[in-house]
C-alpha cells in the first residue's frame, strides 16, 4: 500500500494505490484537514491516518507548498510540479505532453519531454486563472461551479482578468442583459485568455488537463478548439498531485 | 563634502574627486532594517501600489533618513521612474543632478555627460583620473572574489553578490572598502571548497528579497554568477574612463548583456539562469528575450517588497533545481 497526498491551497487530496491501482481516495477542505487530522508537533505535521481512514497505509509521500515549507512525520516530501508529471504520465501512459493544471490557487503548465520535465510556468501572485476565481464567478452568477463550467459558447467580452474587479465587470455584464450561458461562457473564456500564453510558449501536440477546475467541460474544449491541440482530461483530475505521491512511492519501492 | 545620494551606478570616479561621499540608495535601503516600513513612507506619501518596490524605498531613504545632500540620478539607462523619483525628490526640496547614459554608446555623449557632470560638482579630468586608478586597484581585488566564486568555489553567491553590489559607492570609504575585501580573500582563502551539484547564474537587477542565495544553496545550487552585479563591479581594465562606462553593459539594452552573459555561461559552466525581475519594472519584458536567445534553462522570479522568498517562490525554484538535476 503506497498513499499519496497533495496538501493543496484549497483542499487536501489523499491517494491509497497499492499493485498499481487507485485503491481509495478523499478530499479535504484544506482548513478542515489540518484541523481534524493535523497535530503540529516540533518534529513538524502530525497526520492521523487512523481518524482519515487510511490507517496502514505504509509508505507516505506528500507534495504541497515548497519542500521546505512543508513536512510530514514519517513521510518523503517530493516537489510539486514533480508530483504532478509523475501522475499525469501514471494516468495517460504518455510520455511528451504539456501539462496544463488549475487548481485553487494556482496554475501550473509543465511541458514533459520523454518522460521528464523541460520547462514550467506558474502563476505568480496572483489567483485569477484558478478554481478561486471560478467560485467567486459562479457566486456572482448564482448558479453551481458545475454548472458554470459547463458554457463554452458565445462568450461575452470580459476584459479584467483580476479576480476582484472582475466580479465588477461580470455585474456590469449582467445589467446589460446578456445570458447566463453567454455570461458563464465570458468567465471560463477568461480563464483561457490568460493561460494562453504560457500554454503557447510550452507548446505540445497533447494538453493533458488536470487539477480541480478540470472537472469542468468548458475550458478544456476552448483550449482545444482555440488551440488547435488535443486535450486529455485524466480519469482523476483532481487527484493527479496525490497520485504521482503514491505512484513515486510505489517506484522507490518496487 | 557633502553626501551625494546615487540611483544606480554612475562614474563614481567623479563624485570621488570632487571630495564628495557616494551613497548608493539602493544599498541604503535594501540593508535598513525597516526597509519593508520605507516601502509604505512612499505609499503614504502617494506613490502608487503598483510601482516598484525600490524606487519607493529610495525615496524614503532620502525623504525620511535624512542625510542625503543631493541625489545624482540616472535619467537614461536604469528606469524611467527616477525622472518622477527625481520631481518628488524635489518637491521635497532635495537638489537632483541628472545623469544619463546614451542609449547607442556613443562614445563622444557620454563623455559630453561626464564633463557635465566634473563641472556641475567642480572637480576635472585629472583629479578623475587619479581616482580611476586607486579604484581600478580595488576592482582588481573584487574580481580575484568574483574568481573565487566560480573557478575555486570557495565564495558563497550571496558574498559575490555583496562585494560586487558594493562597487557602486565602494560603501562611500574605498579604503574600509577595500581592508574588508583584503580580509574576505584571506578567509575565502581557507574556506572549504562549494559541493553544490549545480551552477547558477543570477541574471536582472539585484533582489529586494533577501534569502534567495541562502535558499539555493540550501537547495544544493549555488549561484557562481552576479551578471548586473558584476557590471557594478567593472572588471575590464580599461585605462579610458569614457571606455569603461561604454563597456558598462547594465544602461545599453538588453543586447550587450546577452552577449556578456552567453560568455559566462560558458566561462563559469552554468548548469541554469536565474532572471530576476521586479515586480511592474518595464524589464519584465525583457524576460522574452533572454528566453530566446539563451540556449540554457532559464527560471524567472519576481520580486515585489523586501524580505523574505514567499512559498510560491521556492516552490518555483525548488521545481527548477528538480528539472536540472
Amino acid at each position: 500500500m503506497f498513499c499519496g497526498i497533495d496538501l493543496g491551497s484549497r483542499s487536501v487530496k489523499l491517494v491509497v494505490m497499492d499493485h498499481d491501482k487507485v485503491k481509495n481516495s478523499e478530499i479535504f477542505e484544506t482548513v478542515q484537514f489540518y484541523r481534524q487530522y493535523g497535530a503540529a508537533t516540533p518534529e513538524g505535521l502530525v497526520v492521523d491516518f487512523k481518524g482519515i481512514g487510511m490507517a496502514g497505509s505504509g509508505n507516505v509521500v506528500a507534495t504541497g507548498y515548497g519542500r521546505n515549507t512543508i513536512n510530514i512525520v514519517g513521510a518523503t516530501i517530493i516537489a510539486e510540479l514533480k508530483a504532478h508529471t509523475i501522475g499525469a504520465m501514471w494516468q495517460t501512459g504518455l510520455r511528451d505532453f504539456t501539462l496544463l493544471d488549475l487548481g485553487g490557487q494556482d496554475s501550473k503548465v509543465i511541458k514533459v519531454r520523454k518522460g521528464k520535465m523541460v520547462d514550467f510556468a506558474t502563476n505568480d501572485k496572483c489567483a485569477a486563472s484558478t478554481g478561486r476565481y471560478l467560485e467567486n464567478m459562479a457566486t456572482v452568477l448564482g448558479i453551481s461551479l458545475e454548472e458554470l463550467s459547463s458554457y463554452h459558447e458565445n462568450p461575452v467580452e470580459l476584459s479584467a482578468t483580476c479576480a476582484i474587479f472582475g466580479e465588477s465587470e461580470l455585474i456590469g455584464r449582467i445589467v446589460e442583459g446578456y445570458s447566463i450561458p453567454e455570461l458563464g461562457a465570458g468567465v471560463n473564456y477568461t480563464i483561457l485568455k490568460r493561460i494562453k500564453p504560457m500554454l503557447t510558449s510550452l507548446a505540445s501536440e497533447v494538453i493533458i488537463f488536470t487539477g480541480g477546475v478540470a472537472l469542468g467541460t468548458a475550458i478544456g474544449k476552448m483550449i482545444g478548439s482555440e488551440l488547435g491541440v488535443e486535450v486529455i482530461v485524466p480519469k482523476y483530475p483532481q487527484l493527479n498531485g496525490a497520485i504521482g505521491c503514491a505512484v513515486h512511492a510505489q517506484e522507490k519501492r518496487g | 563634502m557633502a553626501r551625494i545620494g546615487i540611483t544606480t551606478t554612475v562614474p563614481v570616479e567623479i563624485i570621488l574627486a570632487a571630495g564628495h561621499t557616494p551613497v548608493d540608495l539602493n544599498n541604503v535601503f535594501i540593508t535598513d532594517k525597516e526597509a519593508s516600513r520605507l516601502v509604505e513612507v512612499a505609499e503614504d506619501a502617494g506613490y502608487p501600489r503598483n510601482i516598484c518596490g525600490w524606487i519607493k524605498g529610495l525615496y524614503s531613504v532620502v525623504v525620511d533618513r535624512g542625510d542625503i545632500d543631493m541625489v545624482l540620478a540616472v535619467t537614461q539607462g536604469d528606469c524611467s521612474n527616477t525622472h518622477a523619483l527625481m520631481e518628488t525628490l524635489q518637491l521635497a526640496g532635495i537638489e537632483t543632478i541628472p545623469f544619463a547614459y546614451p542609449f547607442d554608446r556613443d562614445y563622444d555623449i557620454l563623455k559630453l555627460q561626464m564633463d557635465k557632470l566634473i563641472s556641475a560638482l567642480g572637480t576635472d579630468w585629472d583629479s578623475v583620473m587619479t581616482v580611476k586608478k586607486r579604484l581600478d586597484q580595488v576592482r582588481g581585488k573584487v574580481a580575484e572574489l568574483d574568481r573565487l566564486t566560480w573557478q575555486e568555489n570557495t565564495v558563497s553567491g550571496f558574498h559575490n553578490h555583496l562585494y560586487q553590489v558594493s562597487c557602486s559607492d565602494f560603501n562611500g570609504d574605498v579604503t574600509a572598502f577595500e581592508q574588508d575585501v583584503d580580509q574576505f580573500i584571506v578567509k575565502a582563502g581557507s574556506a572549504t571548497e562549494g559541493t553544490e551539484n549545480l551552477r547558477l547564474g543570477f541574471i536582472g537587477v539585484p533582489p529586494i528579497v533577501n534569502d534567495l542565495y541562502e535558499h539555493f544553496e540550501k537547495m544544493g545550487a549555488r549561484v557562481v554568477f552576479n551578471e548586473v552585479q558584476r557590471q557594478f563591479a567593472m572588471p575590464y581594465s580599461v585605462d579610458d574612463l569614457v571606455e569603461q562606462y561604454r563597456l558598462y553593459t547594465y544602461p545599453y539594452g538588453v543586447f550587450g548583456r546577452i552577449e556578456d552573459i552567453k560568455l559566462e555561461i560558458e566561462r563559469r559552466n552554468l548548469d541554469g539562469i536565474v532572471h530576476y525581475v521586479q515586480s511592474f519594472c518595464f524589464r519584465q519584458i525583457e524576460d522574452m528575450i533572454f528566453r530566446e536567445k539563451l540556449d540554457i534553462p532559464v527560471l524567472t522570479i519576481e520580486g515585489d517588497k523586501p524580505g523574505k522568498l514567499d512559498a510560491r517562490t521556492k516552490l518555483r525554484m525548488d521545481s527548477f533545481l528538480e528539472m536540472l538535476g
